[in-house]
C-alpha cells in the first residue's frame, strides 16, 4: 500500500517541470560558476541545461548577455568530463547565432575533432560547422577534408552532414571537397554512403548532365546502403519530372529494376516513385502497383501502412490501377492498426461504386472512436469527394457526418466536418435542409467560437430561403441567450437577415432584437440597435443595402481611407465610394470572419489585396497623385511573345476619369542596357493621351516600370478602345559580365508590341450580392434596359462563361453553374460601374440547337451605364 | 583522485589552478612556447595559426598553470579582454626579430595594462622577448626601451629573452612566474 502511494507521488512529480520557473537573469548569473577552478562538472552541466531550455522556450537573449555567457562557457574546455563536454557542444550550437565572436572556440573544437577521443570528434565537427561563417570556412577546410574520409563512421557522417549545411553559405568551398566526398561514397558503412551520396548530389545539383551521369554510374555499381538506393531513386524520379521533352529510358529502367531489390525499403521507394511520376503509363504502373499490392499483405505494419497510404494518394489519379488491389484493401479494413484500416476504407470509398458505400460507411463507423483526429480528417475528406461523386448518397453521408459532429474532437477535425457539410449544401440543394438542421444541432453545444459564428453566418444567409425559416430562429436565439459576446453578435446579425427577408417573421424578429438592445456587450448592443432601427423603417431598399448586401470594401483600404480622411481638414462627409471594393475571390466558401470583425486577433492583420498594393504604388508617384481613388486594376496581359528580347506586361488601372497603363518591362539581353524606356501609345477612339512616365534605366534581368496616363472621353457612352503600342528606348551595348556600358553614346531604337484593348470589363468592378433579389428591387426599374440577343454558342455553359468574361461582372447566387440537362437558365450578375454606380444584370438564357437566345435586363443607378454594359455583348 | 591528492586538496593551497593569459601579436610564438612546455606524448609536430584560443594545462614545478593561449591576429585581439577578469597573470610575447612591429606591440601592451579590468588589479606581467636566436634580434634592453617598460608602475614586471623552439630561457621565466604565483597564494 505504501509502495503504491509512493509511485503515485513519483508520477506527480514527474509531470511537473523542474525548469518551469527559470529566470533569465538568475541563469545568466549562474554562468559565473564556469570561471571557478577547479570546475564542478555536475553543476556546470545543470546550468548549461538551463540555458538550452531557456533558448528552446523562445527566451530572447540580447547579444551582449549571450556573448558574456558564451565566453564564460569557453572556460569549460579545460574540464575533461565527457558529459560536460558534450553538453558544451550542444550549447555552442544553440548560441552560435545569438552570441558574438563565437569563432573564439574554433581552435578548441579543431583540437577535439582531430583528437584521439572518438566520442568528441563527431559532435566537435558539428559544432565547428555551426560557428564557422563564410570568411572562416577556408581555415577549417583542411580539417573537414580529412574528417570526410576518416575511418570512423561517426566522424565521417558528421563531416558529410555538416558540409551539407555549409553548402547553404559557402557552396564554392564545399564544392572543392568533391574528391573526398566521392571517396566516402565508396564507404562500407551504410550511413556514410547515404550521407556522402546526398552531399555529392547537392554539390552537382545544378548541373543536369552531371546528375544523370551520377545516377547511371551508381545504378550500375551496386551500392551497399538501401538508404543510398532510396535517395538515388528520388534523384532519378526528380530528374524524370524535370525533363519536359523526351523521356530518359535509362533512368526509368533503373527505378523499375529497383522493384526487384532485396530490401523492402528500396522496393517501396521505387514503387512509390513510379506511381507518383506524371509520365507513367498504365502499363508501367501495373508492376509498381503489383509491388504495393504485395506489400499490403506484408507482416510488417509499417510496410502495410506505406503501401496503403500510397494507394490512397493515387486513388484519384489512377483509379483503375487501384481497383486491381481492391481485394487486398478489403482485407486491410479489419487490420489491427486503425490507421491502416482507415486508409484502406477511404481508398475503397474513393474508388468504389455507389452500391458499396453503405457497407463501407458502416464498417468505418465501428471504429471511428479509436482513431486519431488526423485520420478522422482523412475520412471526412473522403466523404466530401464521395458526396460530389454520388450526390444521391447525401443522406447516408449527412447522418454520418452529423454523428461525427456529436462526438468529441479537436478544432481542426470539427472544422473539416463543418467545411464538408457546407460544401455539400452548396453543391447539392437537396441536402440543404438536412445539412442546416445538423449544423443547428451542432452549434447548440459547440466549444469553438469561429465555427459557431461561421454556422450562424451561414444560417443567416441560407435560412431565410428555406421552406420553413421560422424553425431556425429558435436555434439562433438560443445562442443570443447562452453564448459569449462574439457568438451573440453573430446571432444578432443572422436574426436581422431573417427579419429583412420575411415580412411574416418581421414582428417576432423585432421583439427579439429589442431584447438584445440591453445586452452588456457594446458590439452586440450596437448591432441590435442598428438592425432594429433599419427593420422598423420597413423599407425594402434600406434592408437590402444595410442587412442583406452589406459593404464590399476591403478592410485594409477602408482603414487607410478613413485615416486619410481624419488627417485632412474638410467639411465634406466621408465618401464610402472612394474605397476600392474587395476583389471577389474565386472560391465561394463563406468566411466566418466577415460577419464578425471582432474575432480577428489584432496580430494577424488582413492581408492587403493585390489592388491595395497597386494603389499604394501609384499614389506614391506624384504625376498620378491627383487622379483620385483607384477603381480597378486588371490582371496583367502579355504584350510580347514568350522568350523574345524584351518582355512587356500591361496592367490597366482604371480611375474615375483616367486610365493608367502600367508596363512591366524586362530586358533579357545581357549585352544591352536600355535607357529612357517608354511605351508610346496611339488610338483613334477618343481617348486623350496626357503624359508618359519613362523608366530611366533597364539593365539586364532587372524589371522596370513605365507608365502612360490617358484621359477617358467625356462622352460617357464611349468606353471601348484599342491602343497601338510601341516600346521606345535608347540602347547602349554593354559588357555582359559587369553590365557597364561600352560607350556613353547609345542609339535610339523601338520595338513593336501587341495592341492593348480597353473593354467594358475594365470599367466594372465585381461585387458579390449575397441576396440578389433584394438589390434588384432596391435599384428599381428607373434606368432599366431590356434587349434580346441571339448568341452562336455551342452550349449554355459556354455562353455563361463568355458573358461573364465580357461584362466583367460577378455572378451571384451561384447562377454561373447551370443545372445539368436543362435548356433554360437565369444568370444573375452584379457589379459597380466606374464612378460608383451599381449595376445589376439578369440574363435569361435558352438553348436550342446550335445557338443561345438571351433576354438581357440591366438595371443601374445611372442612366447611361446600362447602355454601356449592353455594348459589351453587341 | 588518489588519497594523497585528496589530502593535499583538503589542506588547500598546492592544488589551486592559476589562469595565465598568453597574448601578443600574431606569429610571435605563443603557441610554440606552450608546445615546448608539454610532455613528449602531448606535443604537436606543427603549429598552425590559432583561431580563437587554445587552452593548455601545464604543471610546472608543482604549480598548476592553466594557460589561455589567445589568437594574436589583429581581428581577434579584441577577444583578449573577455579573459582579463579571471586571469592571475599575463604573459606578453613579442617577436624580437620583427622590429617593424615593435610599435604595434607597444600599443597593444599599453592597451592591455590600461584596460579597466587590469589597471587596478595587482597581477604580474611577464614579457617574453621570443626568437632571440634569429639573426638581428633585439636584445632584452632594446625590448625594454621599445615597450617602455618603465611606464608600467605598481605591478611586478619582468622581461626574459627566450627561444620557443629550443626552450631556452623559458624555464627561468616560468620559475619567476611560479614564485610570483606562490606569493600570491
Amino acid at each position: 500500500m505504501l509502495g503504491k502511494k509512493d509511485s503515485k507521488k513519483d508520477d506527480e512529480s514527474g509531470g511537473s517541470n523542474p525548469f518551469k520557473n527559470l529566470e533569465k537573469a538568475s541563469v545568466l548569473q549562474e554562468t559565473r560558476t564556469f570561471n571557478e577552478t577547479p570546475i564542478n562538472a555536475k553543476k556546470c552541466c545543470l546550468i548549461l541545461t538551463k540555458i538550452l531550455y531557456m533558448i528552446n522556450q523562445g527566451e530572447h537573449l540580447a547579444p551582449t548577455e549571450a556573448t558574456q555567457a558564451f565566453f564564460a562557457m569557453t572556460k569549460l574546455f579545460q574540464c575533461k568530463d565527457v558529459m560536460l563536454r558534450r553538453m558544451l557542444y550542444l550549447c555552442i550550437k544553440e548560441m552560435a547565432n545569438i552570441a558574438n565572436d563565437v569563432i573564439i572556440v574554433t581552435s578548441s573544437l579543431t583540437k577535439d575533432m582531430t583528437g584521439k577521443e572518438d566520442i568528441y570528434r563527431g559532435p566537435a565537427i558539428r559544432a565547428l560547422c555551426r560557428i564557422t561563417d563564410n570568411t572562416m570556412l577556408q581555415s577549417i577546410e583542411r580539417y573537414m577534408k580529412q574528417a570526410i574520409v576518416d575511418k570512423s563512421r561517426s566522424v565521417s557522417s558528421a563531416a558529410l552532414v555538416s558540409s551539407l549545411h555549409l553548402m547553404k553559405q559557402g557552396p564554392e568551398v564545399v564544392k572543392r571537397w568533391v574528391n573526398e566526398v566521392s571517396e566516402a561514397v565508396n564507404s562500407d558503412n551504410v550511413m556514410v554512403q547515404y550521407h556522402a551520396l546526398g552531399l555529392l548530389y547537392q554539390i552537382k545539383k545544378n548541373d543536369k548532365l552531371a546528375i544523370t551521369k551520377l545516377v547511371s554510374k551508381f545504378s550500375k555499381s551496386s551500392l551497399r546502403s538501401p538508404y543510398a538506393y532510396c535517395f538515388l531513386i528520388r534523384v532519378a524520379a526528380h530528374q524524370l519530372e524535370e525533363e519536359k521533352d523526351g523521356f530518359d529510358k535509362t533512368l526509368f529502367d533503373f527505378i523499375e529494376s529497383c522493384l526487384r531489390h532485396k530490401s523492402d525499403m528500396v522496393i517501396y521507394e521505387a514503387a512509390s516513385a513510379i506511381v507518383s511520376l506524371k509520365c507513367t503509363t498504365s502499363k508501367e504502373l501495373v508492376s509498381a502497383v503489383g509491388v504495393l499490392q504485395l506489400l499490403c499483405s506484408s507482416p510488417k505494419p509499417s510496410l502495410r501502412y506505406a503501401a496503403v497510404k500510397t494507394l490512397n494518394k493515387i486513388s484519384i489519379t489512377h483509379p483503375a490501377a487501384v481497383t486491381a488491389c481492391n481485394i487486398d484493401l478489403e482485407n486491410l479494413i479489419t487490420d489491427q492498426n486503425r490507421s491502416i484500416a482507415t486508409l484502406a476504407i477511404t481508398t475503397l470509398l474513393k474508388t468504389g461504386n455507389e452500391s458499396g458505400v453503405d457497407r463501407l460507411m458502416k464498417q468505418i463507423a465501428s471504429f471511428m472512436s479509436e482513431i486519431s483526429d488526423e485520420f478522422k480528417i482523412v475520412v471526412v475528406d473522403a466523404i466530401q469527394s464521395l458526396c460530389l461523386k454520388f450526390p444521391r448518397k447525401h443522406n447516408v453521408m449527412m447522418s454520418f457526418l452529423a454523428s461525427m459532429l456529436r462526438e468529441d474532437g479537436g478544432f481542426e477535425y470539427k472544422k473539416a466536418i463543418v467545411n464538408t457539410i457546407i460544401a455539400i449544401i452548396e453543391e447539392n440543394p437537396e441536402a440543404k435542409e438536412s445539412g442546416l438542421s445538423h449544423l443547428c444541432e451542432f452549434i447548440e453545444d459547440c466549444d469553438f467560437l469561429p465555427l459557431a459564428t461561421r454556422v450562424l453566418h451561414l444560417l443567416g444567409r441560407e435560412g431565410p430561403r428555406t421552406t420553413t425559416p421560422a424553425k431556425y430562429i429558435r436555434y439562433i436565439y438560443n445562442r443570443v441567450i447562452l453564448e459569449s459576446a462574439e457568438v451573440r453578435a453573430a446571432a444578432v446579425s443572422a436574426l436581422a437577415k431573417f427579419g429583412a427577408s420575411s415580412d411574416d417573421l418581421l414582428p417576432s424578429i423585432l421583439v427579439l432584437l429589442n431584447r438584445s438592445k440591453l445586452d452588456e456587450d457594446d458590439e452586440v448592443r450596437d448591432r441590435a440597435t442598428f438592425f432594429y432601427d433599419i427593420l422598423s423603417q420597413n423599407d425594402k431598399a434600406l434592408s437590402s443595402a444595410y442587412i442583406l448586401n452589406t459593404l464590399n470594401v476591403s478592410p485594409v483600404s477602408l482603414e487607410r481611407a478613413l485615416l486619410q480622411y481624419n488627417q485632412s481638414v474638410t467639411e465634406k462627409p466621408f465618401d464610402i465610394k472612394v474605397v476600392p471594393t474587395i476583389e471577389v475571390t474565386e472560391s465561394h466558401k463563406p468566411s466566418a470572419e466577415t460577419s464578425l470583425p471582432k474575432t480577428v486577433k489584432p496580430t494577424d492583420k488582413p492581408a492587403a489585396s493585390r489592388q491595395d498594393l497597386y494603389s499604394e504604388q501609384l499614389s506614391a508617384i506624384p504625376e498620378f497623385a491627383h487622379l483620385g481613388p483607384l477603381f480597378k486594376s486588371s490582371a496583367p496581359v502579355d504584350l510580347t511573345e514568350p522568350e523574345t528580347e524584351y518582355s512587356v506586361k500591361c496592367v490597366k488601372h482604371t480611375f474615375t476619369n483616367y486610365i493608367v497603363f502600367q508596363f512591366d518591362c524586362l530586358n533579357t539581353l545581357n549585352d544591352q542596357l536600355l535607357e529612357k524606356v517608354v511605351v508610346k501609345m496611339d488610338t483613334a477612339d477618343g481617348y486623350e493621351i496626357i503624359s508618359y512616365k519613362t523608366c530611366p534605366k533597364l539593365p539586364y534581368n532587372t524589371p522596370g516600370v513605365a507608365y502612360t496616363l490617358v484621359k477617358i472621353p467625356e462622352d460617357p457612352s464611349q468606353v471601348v478602345a484599342t491602343f497601338g503600342c510601341n516600346l521606345k528606348f535608347v540602347v547602349k551595348d554593354c559588357d555582359p559580365n559587369t553590365g557597364e556600358p561600352d560607350n556613353e553614346e547609345g542609339y535610339q531604337d523601338e520595338y513593336g508590341l501587341e495592341n492593348v484593348e480597353v473593354t467594358v470589363s475594365d470599367h466594372v468592378q465585381k461585387v458579390l450580392k449575397p441576396n440578389f433579389g433584394a438589390s434588384w428591387e432596391e435599384v428599381g426599374a428607373e434606368n432599366e434596359l431590356e434587349d434580346t440577343y441571339a448568341l452562336s454558342m455551342p452550349s449554355l455553359e459556354e455562353a455563361i462563361k463568355n458573358i461573364i468574361q465580357f461584362m466583367g461582372l460577378q455572378p451571384c447566387e451561384r447562377t454561373e453553374r447551370p443545372p445539368e440537362g436543362k435548356n433554360t437558365h437565369v444568370l444573375l450578375m452584379a457589379g459597380i460601374y466606374r464612378g460608383g454606380h451599381d449595376v445589376l444584370v439578369r440574363a435569361k438564357l435558352a438553348y436550342n440547337d446550335g445557338g443561345v437566345a438571351m433576354q438581357l435586363t440591366i438595371r443601374s443607378s445611372d442612366s447611361i451605364v446600362p447602355q454601356v454594359i449592353a455594348q459589351a455583348v453587341g | 583522485m588518489g588519497l594523497l591528492e585528496k589530502i593535499e586538496s583538503l589542506l588547500g593551497g598546492r592544488k589551486k589552478d592559476f589562469n595565465i593569459l598568453v597574448i601578443g601579436l600574431d606569429n610571435s610564438g605563443k603557441s610554440t612556447i606552450l608546445n615546448n612546455l608539454k610532455t613528449k606524448d602531448t606535443k604537436v609536430a606543427t603549429i598552425n595559426p590559432t583561431v580563437g584560443f587554445n587552452q593548455e594545462k601545464i604543471n610546472f614545478q608543482s604549480v598548476n598553470f592553466n594557460f589561455f593561449d589567445m589568437s594574436g591576429q589583429s581581428r581577434y585581439r579584441s577577444l583578449w579582454e573577455h579573459y582579463y577578469k579571471e586571469s592571475n597573470a599575463i604573459i606578453f610575447v613579442i617577436d624580437s626579430s620583427d622590429r617593424m612591429r615593435f610599435v604595434v606591440s607597444n600599443e597593444e601592451l599599453a592597451d592591455v595594462v590600461n584596460h579597466a579590468e587590469i589597471k587596478n588589479k595587482d597581477i604580474p606581467l611577464l614579457i617574453l622577448a621570443n626568437k632571440k636566436d634569429v639573426k638581428g634580434a633585439a636584445s632584452e634592453n632594446e625590448i625594454k626601451n621599445e615597450l617602455e617598460i618603465n611606464r608600467i608602475k605598481g605591478r611586478n614586471c619582468k622581461v626574459y629573452s627566450t627561444n620557443g623552439l629550443s626552450g631556452e630561457g623559458i624555464n627561468e621565466a616560468l620559475e619567476w612566474l611560479a614564485s610570483e604565483m606562490k606569493n600570491l597564494a
